[in-house]
C-alpha cells in the first residue's frame, strides 16, 4: 500500500536504538496488513483514511517498548508496536494496595502494561494526549487471581485531535476489572475494549459515556469474552451525539462453551439532539453455554417530551429544561462510579463540558 | 358577574387531540377565593382540560378561549403561565433521573422569580424554606436528595405534586386526580396541603374522579364534565349524589 510507504519513512527517522528488530517487523507487518478500512465489519463507521495521510508522531521513543505483536494483530497493533514509546510498566505485587491513582499517559504512540498479583488492587487512570495529530496507544492488562483494579479512561481531546486506543484485559479467577470510560472531544476517536473472562467468577463492570459534538467521530467497540463459568458483566453506556456529530458502539458478549453461570447484562441508550447528529449502536450476542443469564437493550432518542412539559410547567425555560434533561441522561452511569476520585473526575469534566453547574445536582 | 373579578375564565372551550374532540364547548369561571371541583365520567374530558390550560403541546384548541387573571392564557408558553400563577398537579408525576428534588425546586422557584423580576433566592435560604414544607407534607427531607420522583410509589409522588405546590406558591391550582392512588392517610396530608393553599387570592380547580378528596377540601361548586362539556353545575351536595347514583343519569337521553 503507497499510502503506507510514509511510515516506513518515519520509521528509518527513528533513532538507531529505536529500530530494534522487534519494531521492524511490526513495521512489516503494518505495511503488509494496512490500517483497517471500512470495508471491515469493525470498522463499518470508521473510516481512517484520513489517518493514512498523517505522519506518525513518534514521540520519544526510548527502545525500551515492548513490541510484541500476537498472532491476530491488526494493522493498528502493528503501528503501535512499530512507534510506540515506553509506557507505563506496571506490576503491583501480591496483596499490595495502591492507594495512589497510577496515571497511564504521555506523547506520542504508547503501549502500556500493568500486571496486579494475586489479591493486588490498584487504581488506573488511562489518559490521551488531548491535543495529539495522531496517537495510539495500547494497555495490556493482567489481573492474577483476587486481584481488583479500578478504572477511569476519561478522553476530553481537542477539536483536531485522533485517537486510537486499545485496552485488552486478561481476568483471572474472582478478579474484578471496574472501568468507566467518557469520550468527550476528538476529531476521530476510536477505542476498542476487549476483555477475557477467562478464570470461573471474574467480574468486569464497564460504565461508559460519549458526548459527539461539532463534526467529531467517536466510536467504542466493547468485546466480553465469557470463557469460565460463574462470570459476571455489567455494561452501561449512554451516547450523544449533537450538532453534525456521529457516535458508534458495538457491544459484542461472547459466552463460550463451558461458560456456565453467567451473568451479563448490557443497557445502552443514546440521544440524538440534532437532525445531523448520527448514532449508530448494535449489540452482538453470541451464546454457545445453556446455563446462562444474559439480558441487553438498546433505545435511540430524544428527549422525553413529557419531562420536557413537566419541567416547563414548574417554570423552567425551555432551553434550561432541555439542558437539564441531556445532563441528567448523561451522568446516569457517572453516578454510579464506585469510586469517589473518579466520580467526582468524570461527573466534573463533564459537567463543564456540557457548560452546566451541577454542584447541587448530584 | 364581570370579568374583570375572575381569576380564571374558560369560554367555550373547544380542543381536541390529533383528530378527535375532546371537549365540546366548556365554559367555566373561578373567582378568587373559590375551589371548584370537576367531577366526571372516565374519558369525559378532564384530562384534557386540565393539560390545556397548563399547555401541553399536542392539544388543538379549534374554538372558544381562556383568560387567566385577563390575559390570555392559551398564548403563554408553559413556562409563562407557570410564572404567572398556574400550577398543574399531574395526574402522572413524571420520574426524572438523576435530577434531585432539591436541585429541580430551586430551579423552579428562581426561574419564576427570575421572570418576575424577582430576587432569587440563596442556597442557605432556600433549604430552609423547602425543607419547612418538606416536614409539613410529612416527607423524609432525604428526599430532597434523590432524583425527581425516581422510584417514588404512587403516593409518594403525589405527595411530591402538592410539596411543589407549597413550595412555588402558585395563585391558580389545577390538580389533576391528585386524591387517585392515595391510601387515607395520605389522602389527609394532601388535602391539607391544598386546604393550606386556600386563600382570598387563590383558586383551586379539582378534577377527580371520585367524591372522598371532597370530604377534606369543601369545594364552593361542583361540576360535572360529561363528553367535553359541562353538563351540570351545583353545590358540594352534588358531589355525593354523584357517588351514590354513578354518572349514567346524567347521560343525555337516547333518542328512542
Amino acid at each position: 500500500m503507497s499510502s503506507l510507504e510514509h511510515y516506513a519513512r518515519a520509521f528509518e527517522r527513528l533513532p538507531a536504538s529505536a529500530r530494534t528488530d522487534a519494531r521492524r517487523g511490526a513495521l512489516s507487518r503494518l505495511l503488509e496488513l494496512g490500517l483497517p478500512t471500512t470495508a471491515h465489519e469493525d470498522w463499518k463507521y470508521t473510516d481512517l483514511s484520513s489517518v493514512h495521510e498523517l505522519a506518525p508522531d513518534g514521540g520519544d521513543i526510548d527502545g525500551e517498548a515492548p513490541a510484541r505483536l500476537d498472532a491476530d494483530a491488526d494493522g493498528v497493533d502493528a503501528l503501535n508496536a512499530a512507534f510506540a514509546g515506553g509506557g507505563l510498566q506496571l506490576d503491583v505485587p501480591a496483596g499490595s494496595h495502591r492507594a495512589e491513582i497510577i496515571v497511564a499517559g504521555g506523547n506520542g504512540h504508547r503501549r502500556h502494561h500493568v500486571r496486579l498479583g494475586r489479591g493486588a488492587q490498584a487504581r488506573l487512570r488511562l489518559d490521551v494526549q488531548p491535543h495529539a495529530a495522531f496517537q495510539t496507544v495500547v494497555l495490556d492488562i493482567e489481573l492474577d487471581a483476587g486481584a481488583q483494579l479500578t478504572m477511569l479512561r476519561l478522553q476530553d481531546a481537542g477539536a483536531d485531535a485522533r485517537h486510537l486506543t486499545r485496552v485488552r484485559a486478561r481476568l483471572g479467577r474472582d478478579t474484578t476489572l471496574d472501568l468507566s470510560t467518557v469520550d468527550l472531544g476528538g476529531r476521530l476517536s476510536r477505542h476498542d475494549l476487549v476483555v477475557d473472562l477467562a478464570e470461573p467468577g471474574a467480574q468486569v463492570h464497564l460504565r461508559g459515556l460519549f458526548v459527539a459534538s461539532g463534526d467529531g467521530h467517536i466510536d467504542n467497540h466493547t468485546r466480553f469474552d465469557h470463557r469460565a463459568p460463574h462470570g459476571t458483566s455489567r455494561e452501561t453506556v449512554r451516547g450523544l451525539a449533537r450538532d453534525a456529530a456521529r457516535g458508534v458502539f458495538n457491544g459484542k458478549i461472547v459466552v463460550h462453551p463451558g461458560a456456565q453461570k453467567t451473568d451479563s447484562e448490557q443497557r445502552v441508550a443514546n440521544l440524538i439532539l440534532s437532525p445531523k447528529a448520527e448514532i449508530n449502536a448494535k449489540p452482538e450476542l453470541e451464546i454457545y453455554a445453556d446455563d446462562v443469564k444474559c439480558a441487553h437493550g438498546a433505545t435511540f432518542g430524544q428527549l422525553d417530551l413529557t419531562a420536557l412539559f413537566y419541567l416547563r410547567s414548574r417554570g423552567l425555560p425551555e432551553a434550561d429544561a432541555r439542558a437539564l434533561l441531556t445532563l441528567a441522561f448523561a451522568m446516569e452511569p457517572l453516578r454510579a462510579i464506585p469510586d469517589a476520585d473518579f466520580r467526582r473526575e468524570a461527573i466534573g469534566r463533564v459537567s463543564a463540558h456540557l457548560g452546566a453547574s451541577i454542584e447541587e445536582m448530584s | 358577574m364581570n370579568e374583570q373579578t375572575h381569576m380564571l375564565d374558560i369560554d367555550n372551550l373547544h380542543a381536541k387531540v390529533e383528530d378527535k374532540d375532546i371537549l365540546k364547548g366548556l365554559s367555566l369561571s373561578l373567582r378568587p377565593g373559590e375551589v371548584h371541583a370537576i367531577m366526571g365520567p372516565n374519558g369525559s374530558g378532564k384530562s384534557t382540560l386540565a393539560h390545556v390550560l397548563a399547555g401541553r403541546e399536542g392539544y388543538t384548541v379549534t374554538q372558544g378561549g381562556v383568560k387567566f387573571r385577563g390575559q390570555d392564557l392559551l398564548a403563554m408558553e408553559p413556562e409563562e403561565r407557570a410564572a404567572a400563577g398556574v400550577f398543574l398537579g399531574f395526574q402522572y408525576p413524571v420520574e426524572i433521573p438523576g435530577v434531585t428534588n432539591l436541585y429541580f425546586l430551586k430551579a423552579a422557584l428562581n426561574a419564576q422569580r427570575k421572570s418576575r423580576g424577582e430576587k432569587e433566592l440563596d442556597a442557605a435560604d432556600f433549604l430552609a424554606y423547602v425543607k419547612q414544607r418538606v416536614k409539613q407534607m410529612q416527607m423524609d427531607p432525604k428526599m430532597l436528595h434523590r432524583g425527581v420522583n425516581e422510584g417514588f410509589s404512587g403516593g409518594e409522588k403525589k405527595r411530591n405534586e402538592i410539596l411543589q405546590m407549597l413550595v412555588l406558591q402558585p395563585s391558580m391550582m389545577i390538580l389533576d386526580e391528585t386524591d387517585s392512588g392515595l391510601d387515607i392517610d395520605a389522602l389527609k396530608v394532601v388535602a391539607d396541603g391544598i386546604n393550606a393553599m386556600r386563600g382570598p387570592t387563590t383558586a383551586t380547580l379539582l378534577v377527580t374522579h371520585y367524591q372522598r378528596l371532597l370530604d377534606h377540601v369543601q369545594p364552593d361548586r361542583v361540576h360535572v364534565l360529561a363528553d367535553g362539556r359541562i353538563v351540570k353545575s351545583g353545590g358540594p351536595e352534588l358531589a355525593r349524589e354523584l357517588e351514590e347514583k354513578g354518572y349514567a343519569w346524567l347521560q343525555p337521553q337516547k333518542a328512542a
